[in-house]
Order: C-alpha cells, then structure tokens, then sequence
C-alpha cells in the first residue's frame, strides 16, 4: 500500500499548508481535568476539474490525489499532536473555490482514498465526520470532531475552525483534516448509558 | 498570570506565482490568550506594576515555543498585541513593548534588531497581520512579510492575545532590488 502513495506534493498542484493547533489551559476560569491539544491541518491544491462540467468523471483524478492528501495531512497532524496514539478524535473537511462544485470538494474527502486511509493512519474505526462548502479565499470553515473509534462518545463532540488567510482561489480545494487529544474543556452533559429515556410521552409528564 | 489558551500557526508555501519554492517557506505564530491585567480597574495610570508581572513572563513563554514550531533557524520575526475590546490599545502596547518581552525572543533567535509589531483592539475572531523583518538588519527588504492570524474565540472583551511571529526565509521568490541599490 505504501508503495503505491505518490508523496510528491507537487503531483497534486500543493501550494500551501497551514497548521492551526490550540491547547486550553482554562475555561470559564478553570483548568480542564484533561487539556486537550486540538489541531487542523489544511492543504490548498489546484482544483483538477476546473471547467470539465457535471457529467466529468472524478474517478481516476480522486484516486490519485486523495491517498496523497490522506498521507500528507495525517502524517502533519500526528507530529503536532504528539504522536498517533494520542489522538482520540478526528474529522474532516473541504473548501471548494467559487469555480468548482461542491461534489469536487466531496470527491476528495468522502472516499475511501480518502477516509478510509486517513481512518487508518490515525488508528481510528468511526466513520469520520465532516464538513464542506464553496467559497472565497479566507472564510472559516468550522470542522466538527468526533472520537475515532467510539463515535457516539459525547464527550469528545468538539469543534475546531480551519481557515487559510489567502485560499482557495476560485480554481483551487482546500483540503482538511483535524483531531483532538482529548474532550471538552469541562464535559458534563452525560452520555448515552446515562440518559434517561426521553420521548414525547415522557416530556408530557414534566411540568412546564 | 492567567492564560486561557495557546494557539500555535504554521504556513508553509510549497508553490508562490505559479512557480515551485526552492525550499517550502515557513512561518510560524504562537499566541497566549491571557486575562487582561487591568480588566475592570478603571483608567490606570501606572502601567509598570502589570507590566512588571507578565511581560517576562510572557517572553519567556512564546520565544521558545514559536522557534520551536519553525522547527528551523529565524530569519525574520515580529510581535503583535490584539487587546479585546474593554480594554485599552495601551494595555497590549505595555506588554509587547518592553525589553522585558522582546529580549527572550532576541537572545533565542540570536537577533539584535527591533521587534515589529501590530497592536489593535477588535471583538473575537479578528482579523490581525504580524509584520516581519529580518532579525539583525531591519532593512533588508526580502525578510520584510506578513502572517494573518485569527482566533476564532479571542479575545474576549476582558483578555489580551500577545502573540510572536517568526519566519525561516524571506518571501517566497522574493526578487526586489535591495535597499543599497537606491541610495
């Protein structure tokens, strides 16, 4: 598998890549029990179905650039997160300049060359959640994290903005991937195991 | 000192003008969101006992963590304040324009030159451009960029983002004559 990955950033028009990585320290004035580290990874290429119209197929491109980016961004997330075994949580997300489709932007991240081997670079079993939208260079796009081998984990329901100042251009797709080390600052809002059940049946009965 | 949180930037340009970067230029920001020191005093007029409390501290805190997320020698550097909209442009000024914050900067870069800075005040989520400049001649103009940075929660209107910039390289295919060929 290793093999076949083509490593060359310039194979897949990279022009830039920009990590953004927090840490809190305090919120609503104390310390988290557990500080996480949360970090997005974006990647600005060239968009190669610029101008081929809806009926193009996306096929042989997605399957050659997609693994490339799958490698490229997780390989940079797990270094600036301390290695793969510290990330707990994960997602990913596109921005698709003004002239390509949004199902430009879902051909690079929503298939298994994609997803599927950035599920195994970081040592995850979740599908992964996502984002994705069109537009100018410089909008903040909120990327939703959720934990990579327990999803429904409610805890580790977080979110992370990515942003890159100057793309994508109208003919370029960033590309996302994030994770997290950890939960939320202070999560207190139960889990699945704890709720109780909760219907309209069951809201009837509570006095409003 | 009350930091609420630290964020950490790294561009790095593979392709500028439609051409390859000989070496990936990279430039990196770290950045504490603090407590303002003077949130809800009032107007103070003597800034140096707040000053006297984090300034050096804050130095201390940002110089080796920006180098270290260069992961390379600094060419070029600067500083930015970004005070949240309760507090006063002064207050930020008080803490970034002081030897006590710039020299751990310099004597960790090994630079000599004065530090540039952007300070401003503006809501969370602003907007803020870092200038750089070369670490020992402030005049040689391929070192002379900026970083645009945005913090999506900061700062508050009671907190203060000081933040420190550093840069490996000049621009990316930089190619301006330099400042002695005018003179």
């Amino acid at each position: 598998m290793q093999e076949r990955i083509d490593h060359s950033a310039e194979s897949i028009g990279l022009r830039k890549l920009v990590l953004y990585r927090d840490v809190v320290l305090t919120e609503a004035g104390e310390a988290p029990a557990r500080p996480a580290r949360r970090a997005s990874v974006a990647a600005v290429i060239r968009n190669p179905w610029v101008g081929s119209g809806p009926s193009a197929d996306l096929a042989l491109e997605q399957g050659r650039i997609a693994p490339v980016l799958a490698k490229l961004l997780t390989d940079r997330l797990i270094a600036s997160l301390g290695g793969v075994e510290e990330i707990e949580s994960f997602g990913k997300a596109a921005i698709v300049g003004a002239a390509g489709e949004i199902e430009h932007a879902g051909a690079l991240i929503h298939t298994p060359y994609f997803g599927n081997l950035v599920r195994e670079f970081l040592q995850g079993e979740s599908i992964i959640c996502f984002a994705d939208t069109r537009a100018e260079a410089g909008e903040t796009l909120v990327v939703p994290l959720w934990h990579k081998t327990r999803a429904s984990t409610r805890s580790h329901y977080q979110t992370i903005s990515a942003r890159v100042s100057d793309a994508p251009r109208a003919d370029e797709i960033v590309v996302i991937a994030a994770a997290s080390t950890g939960p939320r600052p202070h999560p207190r809002i139960g889990d699945r195991m704890t709720d109780p059940v909760v219907t309209t049946q069951s809201l009837e009965a509570v006095p409003s | 000192m009350s930091i609420r949180k630290i964020v950490t930037v790294v561009e790095e340009i593979r392709i500028e003008g439609g051409r390859p970067v000989d070496r990936p230029a990279r430039v990196a920001v770290v950045a504490a969101v603090i407590q303002n020191p003077w949130a809800g005093q009032g107007f103070v007029e003597d800034l140096a006992p707040g000053i006297d409390g984090h300034a050096s501290d804050l130095g201390a805190l940002l110089a080796p963590a920006v180098l270290d997320a260069l992961e390379a020698p600094a060419e070029a550097y600067g500083k930015a304040a970004i005070v949240g909209l309760d507090g006063e442009i002064e207050h930020g000024s008080a803490l970034i324009h002081t030897l006590k914050f710039g020299d751990h900067f310099r004597k960790a870069a090994n630079a000599t030159t004065l530090l540039p800075a952007v300070e401003k005040r503006g809501p969370a989520g602003v907007v803020f451009d870092i200038p750089l400049k070369h670490i020992t001649d402030a005049t040689i103009r391929s070192h002379h960029q900026t970083v645009e940075v945005r913090i999506s929660d900061a700062p508050h209107p009671d907190e203060i983002v000081i933040a420190l910039a550093a840069a490996a390289q000049g621009r990316p295919q930089q190619r301006l004559a330099p400042l002695t060929t005018e003179q």
